[in-house]
């Protein structure tokens, strides 16, 4: 899928495909707020809560891997060299 | 009139994530009248408190595992349950933000349940009751039972 066309769908629809095909990367805090980051297909979705996995108050889209950025410190990469 | 005080049935939830501990802790609350969950920071704390029942201690119900955990992972986890004589057969569910196949190919290999961590609270519900779905049915009626 492609982000425009994901973007079309609805919060609920984009959740879903969200929780079925997306790839978790990481999460982070901001200003007390938690934020979790997935891939979907070619871009990046990031999930903003209100209360963590309760209430979601954003979803942001990106093709850009700059959305990546935050959450680079905490994805482990030792397996990869090993 | 004496009430009886039956023992609550234990859930063992491991997960190195403070937030998702909170959130199952919390998914539980209603069925708190039936079900004592004890929340553990990592694989080998679960281990540990499996190791150290005793004959007589009762045996929890069911078992959430993260799999991605520092230490000792869940699948790690849940393979040396499995050679644990007394929770050969125990319920076990890896609980993760995984959604990858082979991960669910692992907890099928290991006898146990796979259930993706929710995005919001609608689908925490759902999976609690996956969750108790997983117990044995004895154990399953006892928990919703005016939970």
């Amino acid at each position: 899928m492609k982000l425009l066309e994901f973007k079309l769908l609805t919060d609920e629809a984009q959740l879903d495909i969200l929780y079925k095909t997306g790839v978790y990367i990481g999460k982070r805090k901001l200003k007390g707020k938690t934020i979790l980051l997935y891939q979907a297909d070619s871009f990046y979705v990031e999930v903003f809560y209100k209360k963590y996995r309760y209430y979601i108050e954003d979803i942001r889209f990106s093709e850009s891997t700059d959305m990546l950025d935050p959450y680079l410190e905490q994805i482990h990469v030792e397996h990869l060299v090993e | 009139m004496t009430k009886s005080t039956e023992p609550k049935n234990i859930v063992l939830y491991a997960d190195d994530d403070m937030d998702d501990l909170e959130l199952v802790s919390d998914a539980f609350h209603r069925y708190a009248k039936n079900v004592e969950i004890i929340t553990v920071k990592d694989g080998s704390q679960a281990l540990a408190y499996l190791k150290n029942l005793g004959e007589d201690d009762p045996a929890p119900c069911l078992i959430i595992l993260d799999i991605n955990m520092h230490m000792i992972s869940g699948k790690d986890v849940l393979s040396r349950i499995r050679q644990m004589d007394r929770f050969e057969s125990i319920p076990v569910v890896l609980f993760t933000t995984s959604s990858l196949p082979q991960d669910a190919a692992f907890a099928k290999r290991y006898d146990a349940g796979f259930v993706t961590k929710p995005l919001d609270y609608g689908q925490m519900e759902y999976i609690t009751g996956q969750f108790i779905d997983h117990c044995t049915e004895e154990i399953q009626r006892n928990i919703r039972r005016r939970s």
